[in-house]
């Protein structure tokens, strides 16, 4: 089943194992630039506020309602992250649009191992964008449904489904007892909360967004270490999450969106760090062919005629701090700044 | 019964067992206290203590942060303004449900929907 507490998905399996149980907020943030150059990742800034569809069915479109599920406010060009918390292994499948972030490939239900369209907890602890080549991801970038901009856009050719898509299957608990409790495997704990920051928002459009690819991040995504069939498939949880631009946000739910995140420049004259993840010896996945061959939001702006992201100077020099191999979280700094 | 600082100390020692990284001084470090702090809360030295350093603590130690914060005397803030919004309502539902079976309870929690997609 999956609950919504404080702004976290909560996918818990009792069905399995007591301890099946992860969480997931997805993470506001930093835009990198979308420059050629590839960045270290930036930091959380919070969690999105995360609302049930059904609360508010009478003032959102009918496939919404259909799907079911949960929704979001974001800001054209705004940046996510994808947080996962929990002991238990999961292997965790992302889209975008229903197309996954890591192959590049329509919806399709199940696991699939080759290529591998999912990512396994507690190894992996984030996702921040698109698994385009071993090593480096675009980072998740919100624009209007309908711009030509989204990953679903530039695959299909349809502006139908937008949002971003999630299922969660659990490691099988007799897998999980031989591997992960006689073994005593190193957990991830990251303790995410940060005040949001006022900034003037930038102009509004369509009412559903999408996700389309931004700029070049380190980010390994973790080849599955397990034999395949260690997962339950026949337990799992999937949740819509729809994206709803902040002014929509405002009118449908009553309650002011979050203020728009520092600009990665104002985050670097700031002083303030970034961050690098150090995984060991795990194996990444080479990234998708698919994903890798799609325009970004700055070409597919340049192709408009159009400019979608107002602040895209690089930023020289960050300062990049080491994170992971004792079980280290990715850390957000508490307070305003 | 278990008191707070008690149950603190063996939900961390449980997971030190397998995870070096629960020691009392790392843990406090990556909640950004005083290990002389965490380990006077466990020993039952001090109160327990704010509201957001018990949720921390519960995340940290991947405990319900509501429980905890009950284990600490303390209705969760969130809680106490859905309560005030409506006093009267909530204040009817809760006595009404004080008497219910875990499994009727638990009728009630709502899950995220899933549709057609």
């Amino acid at each position: 089943m999956i609950e919504l507490k404080h702004d976290e998905l909560s996918f818990s399996f009792p069905e399995v194992h007591p301890d099946a149980k992860l969480s997931l907020n997805l993470q506001r943030t930093l835009r990198i630039p979308d420059d050629g150059n590839d960045y270290p990742l930036p930091p959380g800034l919070g969690a999105f506020p995360l609302r049930h569809v059904d609360d508010f069915a009478s003032r959102l479109p009918e496939l919404w309602k259909k799907h079911g599920g949960v929704m979001l406010p974001m800001y054209q060009s705004e940046a996510l992250w994808v947080n996962l918390n929990g002991r238990y292994p999961f292997a965790v499948k992302v889209a975008t649009g229903k197309i996954n972030a890591l192959t590049g490939e329509s919806w399709a239900d199940g696991l699939h191992r080759d290529p591998q369209d999912y990512m396994v907890t507690p190894d992996q602890p984030w996702l921040d964008g698109y698994c385009v080549e071993k090593g480096t991801i675009r980072q998740f970038v919100a624009m209007p449904l309908g711009g030509g901009y989204t990953v679903e856009e530039q695959i299909t050719g349809e502006a139908e489904h937008g949002g971003l898509q999630i299922v969660v299957y659990p490691m099988k608990a007799q897998a999980y007892r031989e591997l992960y409790v006689r073994e005593g495997e190193t957990v991830f704990s990251v303790a995410l909360d940060m005040d949001s920051m006022a900034l003037s928002a930038p102009a509004q459009s369509a009412p559903d967004m999408g996700l389309a690819p931004g700029g070049r991040m380190k980010q390994e995504i973790f080849d599955d270490p397990h034999d395949f069939d260690v997962w339950d498939t026949r337990a799992s949880a999937r949740c819509f999450v729809h994206i709803t631009n902040s002014l929509a946000w405002r009118a449908v739910t009553g309650e002011e969106p979050p203020t728009t995140p520092l600009t990665s420049r104002e985050y670097q004259e700031a002083g303030l760090p970034w961050f690098d993840y150090y995984g060991g010896d795990r194996e990444a996945l080479e990234g998708a062919k698919k994903l890798a061959d799609l325009k970004t939001v700055k070409e597919t702006g340049e192709e408009k005629g159009e400019q979608p992201l107002p602040e895209n100077e690089p930023v020289e020099d960050p300062v990049v701090i080491t994170l992971g191999g004792e079980g280290e979280g990715r850390p957000v700094r508490e307070g305003r700044f | 019964m278990q008191t707070f600082g008690q149950f603190i100390r063996a939900r961390r020692e449980s997971l030190r067992k397998t995870d070096p990284t629960y020691s009392v001084r790392q843990v406090a470090k990556r909640m950004g206290i005083q290990p002389s702090y965490l380990s006077k809360v466990e020993r039952g030295e001090v109160s327990p203590p704010s509201e957001e350093t018990t949720r921390k603590l519960a995340h940290e130690l991947g405990v319900d942060s509501d429980m905890l914060l009950a284990m600490a005397g303390k209705v969760s803030s969130d809680l106490q303004d859905v309560i005030r919004k409506r006093p009267v309502l909530f204040g009817e539902l809760i006595r009404e449900l004080k008497e219910m079976p875990d499994h009727a309870v638990l009728r009630l929690v709502r899950e995220v929907r899933d549709g057609e997609w």
